[in-house]
């Protein structure tokens, strides 16, 4: 029979270890947080080997004086707070006082520190079972520096999970980045085997954080990215988000920062993601690098070890005051200038110029010199025509093109195919998917016609008795009004039975069970649930697609005009309902690229 | 061998009836095809798609052997029915090939043995009934347009047809209006037998039972629907559910009571939907005495506004309803004048033709 006993300081931290390290970018992000919390303003990183035979972490901080160190590699001892109301308001990154124990129980960590009072530095090393503390002089600036080397030396299990040194390493680069991105005053250098991986600058204006936007991210980030500033009710909220077309295919370029500390939240996630409904290609990311500053004591950081996730107390208010930020600012996008065209071509998408003296393919050939055949104009409306005919002198004339303050998408020319449109600008051509554009007109107008409406609601001759889950029946009972506010009645059976009454009118014909359940789940979780919205958004997407013109519809130059100023005016007027860009830009300068003009 | 012949048509009329059970796509070849049965001096042609069976007979004067063969549905029919009126039209099976001449023309189609043909099997204990064909026929007629189409509550897609001593009733409901029907009739049942018919064989068998005179037989089995007319054997299988009980749906204690012209009625809303909002179809009824009024408006602000003399006393009243499901009781009532039964503006209205009260409508309101 084995007894009682208490594990050794060693055991007893390797088992803390578990929680908190992780890997390598573990303990490059505990080290990091705590060199920002003695008030660091430049770090130096290095790795080596993805972190696991060195990663060491420099900084200019406040330093740890002679006394302090041995307790630093203790468990449970912080200087950042003492006493519970310090929790409950915590400003500082860490608090837990465990990361450096946590880290030297499971690899051989040096911290050398020098304070300004003492007239040199000291470095302390812990070793053995008991972790007993050894403090021997050494040389060092003001400023605290650790080593950690050969991470996982003693617990071969986790390093069997370690991945390759480049996964390991693109984890530390991860890191980094959301402490570049939270921190834009502190200068970071992040060397990896003796390379220099980024060498960042502080930033004290908008253009060089735009920089490092870019230096961090894309290059084209900045450019590609709207910018937000908002406060409201205590919140405050700044930062960039990608425009719809700048999405990925990975949700990683998503960057939240609660007061400073890199989060992931559903609270935020879901907001974000109301926000880009029906702007987003389907299956694709947005981009956003966001600032949430609220009261600390209005959010609980002490939810998870590692911190990914936090708790809001008005977890409410923080998701729409998100949702209404982030759809606003999305929806404030019109057509401005080339730089947010929203697809222009990068040079690279341009096929390459024919060599000089190279015979063209002979269907170039045909078409310029052949006349079309008769049939390609069937159906062509005469007057159509005569009215194009009319318009184009005077574009031709040299007619001065009004500014591009006035009208971005400049005037049509022609169109193409009974698909495009093309209009020129003072940069250069646009073309217009018309069909694309004209749906997400019409989607616009249908959807401000119906938030008009008051709500409609059908009430069943023959009640649905569906099922659910006791949490949901719960919701439902306690949350009738917001329910009657959606236009559904719905009365409980019993624990696990609902019955629904009245549904939206505009829903009648689809399935009203789905429905009520994610409304139910949206309500009990955020508070209040835009599935109704989405579903209706679904119906008048589709009675905005058969709505719209279709291809092959000939266009007069003045419905052509009429349209591109309509797309001026619109919302989301970028993107079609799906996502697809509707326009795009080829400025004269492509143009010129591609017949070898003035080279 | 099969071997027949006969004007073209008497063979139309069986075999469009037919064809139309058959379904266009098909996963199983032999559904496409259509069971042409010769014996005891009949030929009889069958199609089905599983859930549906339709049988027609007919006779004719040169008869080869008995015997069995499926041949394509589709292709037979737009044979026949693209050959001249007064064609006499012969077919032979010759070596599993099917052989249709008429006049000077010649079509050889390819066939599938009568053994792969599936069908459908006797059940003892059926219920029987005999009815007039077109009192079925208005039975079906003022209640089909109310079964739901595709809805999850798979047992609303079709039509409810209620057997008790004396009569047969017909009820069909998508969840948001309902429509119910009775007929006399005489039957053996003890109690009361309920069976769901599912939607496509309730518009196969009205289209079957057409313009036609005479008694019907109607047999109600376990799993089986058999109608038998001189000409034809309908047979579908029943949707194994339980319809709601529609006798707690009608409406009672409805004290406003509006008696107006039908063919004014159906004018008045037809009117007033043009400018209804396209999706919720939502009209407005402001009733009082002697006058109803009818507005509907649409996203774009547009009204319209209607007003009809109607025989009414009593509180004013205002309610809401979608303008296609009173529209389509319009469209199904026989007689002159509509009635109407309110009792306020949330709970369902009773309509019905003014004298005659074996077709009963319920439409729920709409909160607008």
């Amino acid at each position: 029979m084995s007894r009682i006993h208490l594990l050794s300081p060693r055991l007893a931290n390797q088992i803390a270890a578990g929680e908190v390290v992780e890997r390598p970018a573990s303990v490059v992000k505990e080290l990091v947080e705590n060199a920002l919390d003695a008030g660091a303003t430049q770090l130096q990183i290095e790795i080596d080997d993805g972190g696991v035979a060195l990663i060491r972490v420099k900084d200019n901080g406040q330093g740890i004086s002679k006394e302090d160190l041995p307790m630093a590699l203790s468990r449970h001892a912080t200087s950042k707070i003492t006493d519970l109301q310090d929790l409950e308001g915590v400003a500082t990154l860490g608090f837990r006082g465990e990361a450096l124990a946590s880290v030297a129980s499971v690899s051989r960590l040096t911290l050398l520190s020098g304070t300004q009072d003492q007239d040199h530095s000291w470095q302390v090393t812990a070793s053995g079972r008991d972790m007993a503390t050894e403090v021997t002089p050494c040389a060092h600036p003001i400023g605290t520096t650790v080593e950690v080397r050969d991470l996982f030396f003693n617990t071969p299990a986790r390093r069997k999970f370690l991945k390759t040194t480049k996964t390991e390493f693109s984890h530390i680069d991860d890191v980094i980045k959301r402490i570049a991105l939270a921190h834009f005053d502190i200068s970071i250098q992040l060397r990896h085997a003796q390379k220099v991986v980024y060498q960042l600058h502080p930033c004290n204006n908008q253009t060089a954080k735009e920089h490092r936007l870019g230096q961090v991210l894309q290059p084209d980030f900045a450019k590609q990215a709207l910018s937000i500033e908002a406060e409201a009710s205590g919140l405050r909220l700044s930062g960039w988000i990608g425009l719809p077309t700048y999405n990925r295919s990975q949700a990683d370029y998503q960057f939240f920062f609660v007061n400073g500390r890199p989060v992931r939240d559903r609270v935020v996630a879901h907001a974000v993601k109301q926000a880009y409904r029906d702007v987003l290609f389907h299956g694709r990311h947005p981009a956003f690098v966001l600032y949430l500053d609220l009261d600390p004591k209005l959010v609980d950081v002490n939810v998870h070890p590692t911190k990914h996730e936090v708790r809001f107390r008005e977890s409410r208010l923080v998701h729409d005051f998100l949702f209404h930020q982030l759809h606003k600012a999305i929806g404030s996008v019109r057509p401005k200038t080339a730089d947010l065209s929203p697809a222009s071509l990068p040079d690279s998408y341009l096929p390459p110029p024919v060599p000089l003296g190279s015979p063209s393919p002979t269907q170039q050939n045909e078409i310029s010199w052949q006349p079309a055949p008769r049939t390609h104009y069937e159906g062509v409306n005469e007057g159509a025509i005569a009215a194009q005919l009319q318009a184009l002198p005077q574009l031709t004339q040299g007619t001065a093109l009004p500014t591009n303050t006035q009208h971005p998408m400049g005037f049509a020319v022609a169109q193409l195919h009974g698909v495009y449109i093309l209009s020129q600008n003072t940069q250069g051509l646009i073309l217009v998917d018309m069909h694309a554009a004209h749906e997400r007109i019409t989607y616009e107008r249908l959807k401000s016609a119906s938030d008009k409406q008051s709500l409609q609601a059908q009430p069943l001759l023959v009640p649905l008795a569906i099922s659910a889950t006791a949490f949901q029946t719960e919701t439902a009972e306690q949350q009738g009004e917001t329910l009657a506010t959606l236009g559904f009645e719905v009365t409980v059976i019993d624990d696990n039975r609902l019955l629904i009454r009245c549904i939206p009118a505009f829903l009648y014909q689809a399935n009203p069970e789905p429905l009520v359940l994610s409304v139910l789940n949206d309500i009990a979780e955020h508070g209040s649930s835009h599935a109704i919205t989405s579903a209706r958004d679904d119906i008048l997407a589709s009675m905005a697609c058969h709505g719209s013109i279709r291809a092959n519809r000939q266009l007069t130059i003045a419905e052509m005009n009429g349209l591109l100023r309509d797309m001026e005016a619109t919302e989301r007027s970028d993107q079609c309902n799906h996502g697809r860009p509707t326009w795009v830009q080829l400025s004269l300068a492509q143009l010129d690229k591609l017949f070898l003009r003035g080279q | 061998m099969i071997k027949f012949s006969v004007p073209r048509e008497s063979l139309l009329r069986p075999l469009q009836l037919v064809t139309g059970v058959v379904e266009r796509r098909q996963t199983l070849p032999v559904l496409a095809n259509l069971l042409v049965v010769l014996k005891d001096n009949q030929i009889s042609l069958t199609g089905t798609d599983l859930e549906v069976e339709l049988v027609g007979r007919f006779s004719s004067d040169s008869l080869g052997a008995e015997g069995e063969i499926t041949i394509p549905a589709k292709k037979l029919m737009d044979i026949v029915k693209s050959l001249p009126d007064d064609a006499v039209i012969s077919l032979a099976i010759d070596d599993a090939k099917a052989v249709l001449t008429s006049g000077r023309s010649r079509f050889t189609l390819t066939t599938l043995p009568a053994s792969d043909f599936p069908s459908v099997e006797d059940e003892p204990d059926t219920l029987r009934f005999t009815i007039e064909q077109q009192v079925l026929k208005k039975l079906i007629d003022a209640t089909s347009f109310a079964m739901a189409q595709q809805d999850v509550r798979y047992y609303l897609n079709g039509m409810l047809l209620e057997l008790t001593q004396d009569r047969v009733r017909t009820v069909a409901t998508d969840g948001h209006r309902l429509a119910l029907s009775t007929a006399a009739v005489t039957s053996d049942v003890s109690d009361k037998r309920q069976v769901i018919v599912p939607r496509k064989g309730i518009l196969e068998l009205a289209r079957l039972l057409g313009e036609g005179s005479g008694e019907v037989e109607v047999a109600l089995g376990n799993n089986h629907i058999r109608v038998r007319t001189p000409g034809f054997t309908f047979t579908s299988k029943l949707v194994d559910g339980k319809f709601p009980d529609y006798e707690r749906v009608l409406p009672r204690g409805g004290d406003k009571k509006v008696i107006a012209d039908r063919a004014e009625l159906k004018s008045v809303f037809g009117r007033a939907a043009i400018l209804s909002n396209e999706k919720y179809r939502g009209v407005r009824l402001v009733l009082e005495t002697g006058n109803l009024q009818v507005l509907a408006n649409n996203p774009e602000q547009e009204e319209a506004e209607e007003n009809l003399a109607v025989d009414y006393e009593g509180d004013n009243l205002e309610v809401g309803f979608n303008v296609n499901y009173l529209l389509d009781v319009f469209n199904h009532v026989q007689g002159e004048q509509v009635q109407f039964l309110m009792a306020d503006s949330n709970s369902s209205a009773l309509l019905q033709d003014a004298e005659d009260s074996s077709a009963l409508y319920v439409v729920m309101p709409m909160r607008l």
